[in-house]
């Protein structure tokens, strides 16, 4: 930190602001029952990464999202880490990610995880630690990409005085990503629709890739083959779908059959082998908190290589050994839900009153499957500017994004979302976080 | 851009009617509230009557302050303006991130009008931004499909207007002539007997206002089905 030319971007912040609201830099939220669009709070101090720093993170990331697709060919496929009992079955059958339709389906290229977002902190201690894999449907690149973009303009002097990677390239990388896979045709976004939370990133992908912004009634499926179809019945045949709806909403016929916003039958199209799905059906398995525990184990079995990132000290209570050191140690710790995401279903045991450790530890009890203890990682503050303009500090993550193709590539930026109030480590947009850019120094 | 589906034409359609509803009644009432500086006698009833919108304001002050910016209004401006931002924000990729950006400016600078000591002059920013909008449509769409979507849905908007407010025959004739020779390019379904009814209405004298309302808004109800 302390670049005069960062400090020269700050001069810009209700510029940037502005043009972030010019091109509808925004997310959606419900609250109490009603639909709110908000512009995401970005701030313009940036979280700057030396080059060999992101060097070394860049091979762990790789590393980390080819294991991850190891591991969603092998339970698909042969099971062999559960035959060989690196990993208990009760965390992958139990798993609400596991799709037992998917067994034995094989996706094009053998890609599953063709976009990760892998969520890190930095600890006091200087190191990185993975926090979460996302592997499902990753969300946030578009907003450093865009924030990027409306920096230049509003700061030139800042790009061409300090040198960094140029983020510009995720749609190029997406664009990638999705060409390799496809089975021939259009490529196109899936969106839920206008009231999703991520609206507005899946139509500027869409737009930055060159791919169509479609939603279910959008397209048909005929013969197992995927059409796009337009007003007057002319179709065009779809190769690849980046969806950004769940597993359970994407086809009614094979999954959640009330689901309005699917394609009937497109998962049968899937698993004839003629359209791509990005990321594919049953990643759920992998980015479940339980697995996150086994991710190293992982990189052990089907890499044969060390971890180079590390996770945070995770506890399975599941073990007797893990069970005996939480309770042994309750009130140190984070305990996070397995099946709850976006930040919910994660609480500090030292903020808990004697009658919620209570029934906390009764369910506890009654379902150690369910629940992960983490180490409360003491990890680095960012400042940020506050509402007063007072520069403060506030913790912050790093969503890292690795897509896969031909081979891994590792995005040169990342979200970097920071909580708002002094006290939280919730970092999640939907709980009132914001973002910055991610600047990869280029030496 | 290639193939576009039916969900993607009619917000294309009510797209260009919003944003043209907004434009032109922008245009209306800057005259409207010009004139209610000098008037001792309320003439925003009168108003409300020929645009064929309940009068459901209280004072002139009150249709100052509502009629653009009252957001539970439905008859307001500020509501027409989301209609065609619910549209526009569908079609990023038929219309680019720069050229959506001039709907979103245009929502952007009619809130900051609301807290205006003189909200003309905002006001007049909205103005600007739905010039620079068709500007932009012209200069970057390069599907002539789209494009034409969009102005049919404007040229039926404005002759609709125009008919309501009582135009000049020759400016309601002009329009009328843009739009019959718009339409074959959208590559919709469309009766060319009621355009050529249409046509024929525009060439009248005087004109049957009337009818040429009742005409326009069927080709418009007819074009995307």
């Amino acid at each position: 930190m302390g670049f005069p030319a960062e400090l020269e971007l700050l001069k810009h912040t209700d510029n940037v602001n502005q043009l972030l609201a010019r091109y509808g830099v925004k997310f959606s939220i419900y609250k109490n029952n009603q639909f709110k669009e908000q512009l995401f709070p970005f701030d313009a101090i940036p979280r700057i990464i030396e080059a060999d720093e992101f060097a070394y993170l860049e091979r762990g990331l790789k590393q980390r999202a080819r294991a991850l697709n190891e591991f969603l060919n092998d339970i698909y496929g042969a099971k062999a880490i559960v035959k060989d009992k690196v990993i208990p079955e009760d965390f992958i059958f139990m798993s609400k990610g596991y799709m037992a339709e998917c067994d034995g389906v094989v996706p094009p290229k053998g890609i599953y995880n063709h976009i990760s977002g892998i969520d890190l902190v930095k600890g006091k201690d200087g190191k990185w630690y993975i926090l979460e894999d996302n592997l499902r449907v990753p969300s946030g690149a578009s907003y450093p990409l865009i924030a990027r973009e409306i920096c230049r303009i509003c700061c030139p002097e800042t790009f061409r005085d300090i040198r960094i990677d140029d983020n510009r390239n995720y749609a190029k990388m997406l664009k990638k990503t999705m060409d390799y896979v496809s089975c021939g045709g259009l490529s196109v976004v899936l969106t839920p629709g206008r009231f999703n939370s991520a609206y507005f990133e899946h139509s500027y992908l869409a737009e930055k890739t060159g791919a169509k912004l479609v939603s279910g009634t959008d397209l048909v499926v005929e013969d197992n083959q995927v059409y796009y179809k337009n007003y007057n019945g002319r179709k065009e045949r779809v190769g690849a779908i980046y969806r950004r709806l769940s597993d359970e909403y994407l086809d009614p016929m094979n999954f959640y059959k009330d689901s309005l916003i699917g394609v009937p039958h497109l998962y049968d199209a899937f698993r004839a082998g003629n359209v791509a799905i990005l990321n594919a059906v049953g990643n759920g398995v992998a980015d479940d908190k339980g697995i996150y525990y086994f991710v190293p184990r992982m990189i052990h079995y089907y890499l044969e290589e060390e971890p180079i990132l590390q996770n945070a000290p995770t506890y399975l209570p599941f073990y007797k050994e893990d069970m005996d050191y939480c309770q042994a140690h309750f009130d140190e710790l984070v305990w996070k839900d397995v099946s709850e995401a976006g930040g919910y279903g994660v609480v500090f045991a030292s903020k808990m009153t004697e009658e919620q450790k209570k029934d906390f530890k009764a369910q506890l009890a009654k379902d150690p499957r369910r629940f992960i203890a983490q180490n409360v990682i003491d990890f680095q503050d960012l400042d940020i500017i506050d509402k007063d303009g007072s520069r403060v500090p506030r913790k912050a993550d790093l969503r890292a994004f690795v897509l896969l193709a031909d081979e891994p590539m590792v995005w040169h930026s990342g979200l970097t979302r920071f909580t708002t109030k002094p006290d939280s480590f919730i970092v999640n947009s939907s709980q009132g976080g914001g973002f910055k850019d991610t600047w990869v120094l280029s030496r | 851009m290639g193939i576009i589906t039916v969900n993607q034409s009619d917000c294309l359609f009510w797209l260009g009617r919003y944003i043209e509803r907004v434009y032109t009644t922008l245009r209306m009432y800057n005259r409207e509230y010009d004139r209610l500086i000098d008037e001792t006698q309320d003439s925003y009833g009168a108003y409300c009557q020929r645009m064929g919108i309940p009068n459901i304001y209280s004072s002139r002050e009150d249709f100052v302050k509502r009629y653009p910016f009252d957001a539970s209004n439905p008859d307001s401006i500020r509501s027409t303006l989301d209609r065609a931002y619910d549209n526009a924000i569908l079609l990023r990729g038929e219309l680019g991130t720069q050229c959506l950006a001039y709907v979103e400016m245009t929502i952007y600078d009619l809130k900051r009008a609301e807290t205006a000591p003189a909200p003309l002059i905002p006001l007049r920013d909205l103005v600007d931004h739905i010039l620079a909008f068709w500007g932009i449509v012209d200069d970057v769409i390069d599907s002539e499909q789209v494009r034409s979507i969009l102005k049919t849905g404007k040229r039926i908007e404005r002759i609709d207007m125009y008919a309501r407010l009582r135009y000049d025959a020759g400016e309601v004739a002009h329009e009328i002539r843009r739009l019959s020779g718009r339409i074959p390019k959208t590559g919709l379904n469309y009766d060319q007997g009621t355009i050529d009814c249409l046509m024929a209405l525009g060439k009248e004298s005087p004109l049957n206002y009337g009818e040429i309302l009742q005409k326009v808004d069927e080709i418009g109800a007819n074009l995307i089905r």
